[in-house]
C-alpha cells in the first residue's frame, strides 16, 4: 500500500515536469527551450509547508505524503502567460536552519523571486522571518527582487496562531504581499495556483531584463528596469 | 562471479543458492573463528550480495562497528525528551518518514517505531554533546531501528555517528559540503567530459547532499537495496558513499551529457535517482574508484575547490585530508604492486584528462580494502598524527 502510494507520489512528480514522457531519464525531454524561465525560490522555517505548495502548484494537487526536504529539491510547470510561454521552476529548499547556512546560497544565484513561507498554526515559524529575511537579503543582489509572504496550512482555522492583521502588519512593513492559503484544501477558486500566477505576471510584466533566457528582442539594457507600479513590490 | 541477482533459469538459480550457501557458512565460519575474523567480515559485507539476510547483519554489524552487544546503552530516561532541544525537530521527521517502514506494516507497529526512533535519536545526540542532528540523520538511523532493534542500534548508531557520520554533525556543515567537494575530482578523473559539462551548469552538488548524509535510505524506496549500501559503507571508509555517488553520476553519463546544460535540468536529473540501479556492479565499481583515486589523491583539488568557494581552508579541513592518509597509503601501494605485475606500460595514474577509469579484478580489492578498513573503524577519525598535518600545506 505505502509502497504504491510513494511510486504513485514520484510518477505524477515526474509528470508535473514539463515535456513529460521522459520516464526515469527525466529532464532528457524538457522542451526545447526558447520560453523564458522564472526561477523562484521557496524559504521558511521546517515543516511550514514548502514541499506541498510547491508540489500544488506544479502537479495540480496535495502531495499525499512529504518527507523532510533535504538541500534543494526543484520542481517545474510550463505556463502560458499573454500567450508567451513561461516555465516557472521553484526551488524548495530545507527548512532546518543548518542546511541554509552553507548549502542553500548556491540557489540564490540568478533568482527572480523570493516567497518566504510560514504556517499559520506555528507563531514560532512566523517570529523566525526576520532572519529568513535577513538571510535572503545578504544573498541576493539587488533589492528590486519580487518576495511575497505566504501564511500557509489556513484550513486549521481552529489551531490558528497567527492572527490576520498581525502578518499584514509585518509584511507591509517589509513591503510584501501577504497571502493566506492552504496547500491542502485551497479555497474554491485555487489559491495556491493564484499566488504563483499572480508571482508570475508581476514578473512578466515588471522585470523583463533579469531573465536568464532573455526572448530574442532588442531591449538588453544594463540599466534595471522601472521601478515596479506597485509600492509593495519591493 | 558473473552472477548479479537471482536468475530466472534452474541451473544458474542453483548456481546462485549455492553461491549463497557457501557465503553464509563462510560469514558464520568467520563469526565463530577466535579473535573474531573482523577482516573476512568486512570481504563478505563488501563482495556481491552483501550480508545476505538481516538475521546475518544483527551479527555482523556490530562486529563491523567495533561494538560490543554485551554491553548496551541503557534505556532511555522518562524525561529524556523533555530535556532534549532537538525534540521538536526529530519529530517533525520521523513523524513524516512514513516510507521509511515496510509497506504493509500496520499503523500501530509503526507508530510505536517512530516512538523508538525518536529516542534513539535523541540519547545518542544527549550522550555525545559535540554531535549535531541534521534532517535526514533520522533516515540512517532507521535502517539500523528496522534491521537491530532499539537497543542494539542506539549502540551502533553512537558508535557510527562519531565515527562515519561525525563531520555531517559539525555545527556547521562547512564539512560536509568539504566532502562533497570530493565528488567533482573523482568525476574529473574517470570521465572529464561529464565533469566540464557539470561545471558549466553550474549544477553544483547539493543534487548529492541526501544521498551521502542519508547513505542513500532518503532516497531508495527499496529497503533490500538500502541494506546492502550499508553492508558496504560500514566495512569501508568514510568517504565510500561519496564515490558511489560518483559512481551513480558516471553511470548515467549519457543522461547528463543529453540534458540541457542548466543548473535546473541537471539538478533534476540528478537528484531523481534510478530505483533500478545494478547495484553491485556500482559497488565493485567505486570500490576500484577508490583504490585507483584514493582520497589523499583527491584532497588537494577538494580542498582547491572548497578554497575558491569560501575563501577559508580551516584546519578541520586538513585534519579531514590527513586523516585519509593511511588507509589510502596502503590501497594505493598495493593498487600500485598490481600495476607493476600486471600492466607496466600503462601509467593509468598519472595521465590526467583522459577517461581513466579501469576496471581492475573486481573484488579481488576488497581483499585490500577490507583490511585496511578494519583500521578505519577504530580511528576514523583520530588517525591524523599531528606530524602528518604538515604534509599539506
Amino acid at each position: 500500500m505505502m509502497a504504491a502510494a510513494a511510486v504513485e507520489l514520484e510518477s505524477s512528480l515526474e509528470l508535473s515536469f514539463s515535456g513529460g514522457g521522459g520516464g526515469g531519464a527525466g529532464l532528457g525531454s524538457l522542451p526545447p527551450a526558447r520560453s523564458r524561465i522564472f526561477k523562484i525560490i521557496v524559504i521558511g522555517d521546517s515543516n511550514v509547508g514548502k514541499t506541498c505548495l510547491t508540489y500544488r502548484f506544479c502537479a495540480g494537487r496535495f502531495p499525499q505524503r512529504t518527507e523532510a526536504t533535504i538541500g534543494v529539491d526543484f520542481r517545474e510547470r510550463a505556463v502560458t502567460i499573454d500567450g508567451e510561454r513561461i516555465k516557472i521552476q521553484l526551488w524548495d529548499t530545507a527548512g532546518q536552519e543548518r542546511f541554509r547556512k552553507s548549502m542553500v546560497q548556491h540557489y540564490y544565484r540568478n533568482v527572480h523571486a523570493v516567497v518566504f513561507v510560514y504556517d499559520m498554526t506555528n507563531v514560532a515559524s512566523f517570529h523566525n522571518l526576520p532572519s529568513w529575511i535577513e538571510e535572503c537579503k545578504q544573498h541576493l543582489l539587488t533589492n528590486e527582487i519580487p518576495r511575497i509572504l505566504v501564511g500557509n496550512k489556513c484550513d486549521l482555522r481552529n489551531a490558528i496562531q497567527v492572527p490576520t492583521d498581525l502578518a499584514q502588519k509585518f509584511a507591509d512593513t517589509y513591503s510584501m504581499p501577504l497571502f493566506e492559503t492552504s496547500a491542502k484544501n485551497p479555497n474554491d477558486n485555487d489559491q495556491v495556483e493564484a499566488i504563483f500566477m499572480t508571482l508570475a505576471h508581476k514578473l512578466k510584466s515588471h522585470k523583463p531584463l533579469m531573465l536568464s533566457q532573455p526572448p530574442d528582442n532588442s531591449e538588453i539594457q544594463l540599466t534595471h528596469g522601472p521601478k515596479p507600479a506597485l509600492p509593495c513590490w519591493c | 562471479m558473473s552472477v548479479r541477482r537471482p536468475p530466472p533459469n534452474g541451473i544458474a538459480r542453483q548456481d546462485y543458492d549455492s553461491k549463497k550457501k557457501r557465503k553464509v557458512a563462510e560469514i558464520y565460519q568467520a563469526l565463530s573463528s577466535s579473535p573474531i575474523d573482523v577482516a573476512a567480515l568486512r570481504r563478505m559485507a563488501i563482495s556481491e550480495g552483501g550480508l545476505l539476510t538481516d538475521e546475518i547483519r544483527r551479527k555482523v554489524w556490530p562486529k563491523l562497528l567495533n561494538v560490543s552487544t554485551d554491553d548496551l546503552p541503557p534505556p532511555p530516561e522518562p524525561d529524556l525528551r523533555e530535556r532534549s532541544t532537538d525534540y521538536q525537530q526529530v519529530l517533525l521527521d520521523v513523524r513524516r518518514s512514513l516510507r521509511r517502514f515496510p509497506p504493509g506494516m500496520p499503523d500501530e507497529q509503526r507508530e510505536g517505531l517512530q516512538e523508538e526512533l525518536i529516542d534513539i535519536i535523541l540519547q545518542v545526540l544527549e550522550r555525545n554533546p559535540q554531535l549535531h542532528y541534521y534532517q535526514g540523520y533520522h533516515d540512517i538511523v532507521v535502517t539500523f531501528l528496522l534491521v537491530v532493534g532499539e537497543r542494539l542500534a542506539t549502540a551502533l548508531v553512537e558508535k557510527l555517528s562519531t565515527h562515519h557520520l561525525r563531520d555531517f554533525m559539525d555545527p556547521t556543515m562547512d564539512n560536509t559540503k568539504h566532502i562533497l567537494n570530493y565528488l567533482m575530482p573523482i568525476i574529473d578523473q574517470v570521465n572529464p567530459e561529464v565533469h566540464d559539462f557539470m561545471q558549466s551548469a553550474e549544477v553544483g552538488t547539493i543534487f548529492a547532499l541526501s544521498w551521502l548524509i542519508t547513505w542513500f535510505g532518503h532516497v531508495l524506496s527499496d529497503f533490500r537495496h538500502v541494506v546492502r549500501l550499508y553492508d558496504f559503507f560500514l566495512a569501508c571508509h568514510p568517504l565510500m558513499p561519496i564515490y558511489f555517488a560518483a559512481v551513480i553520476v558516471l553511470y548515467r553519463e549519457q543522461e547528463v551529457l543529453d540534458c540541457e546544460c542548466d543548473m535546473a535540468s541537471v539538478h533534476h536529473l540528478l537528484s531523481q535517482i534510478p530505483q533500478d540501479l545494478p547495484y553491485e556492479t556500482l559497488i565493485s565499481r567505486a570500490g576500484d574508484l577508490f583504490v585507483q583515486f584514493p582520497p589523499s589523491e583527491l584532497a588537494r583539488e577538494a580542498a582547491q575547490q572548497q578554497a575558491e568557494r569560501t575563501a577559508a581552508s580551516t584546519f578541520k579541513d586538513f585534519e579531514l585530508a590527513s586523516a585519509q592518509q593511511r588507509p589510502d597509503a596502503v590501497l594505493r601501494q598495493r593498487f600500485k604492486e598490481r600495476l607493476r605485475l600486471e600492466e607496466p606500460t600503462k601509467s593509468v595514474l598519472t595521465k590526467p584528462r583522459t577517461n581513466r577509469f579501469v576496471k581492475l579484478a573486481v573484488m579481488g580489492l576488497t581483499v585490500a580494502l577490507g583490511a585496511a578498513a578494519l583500521a578505519v573503524v577504530k580511528s576514523a577519525l583520530e588517525w591524523a598524527p599531528k606530524f602528518e598535518l604538515q604534509i599539506f600545506p
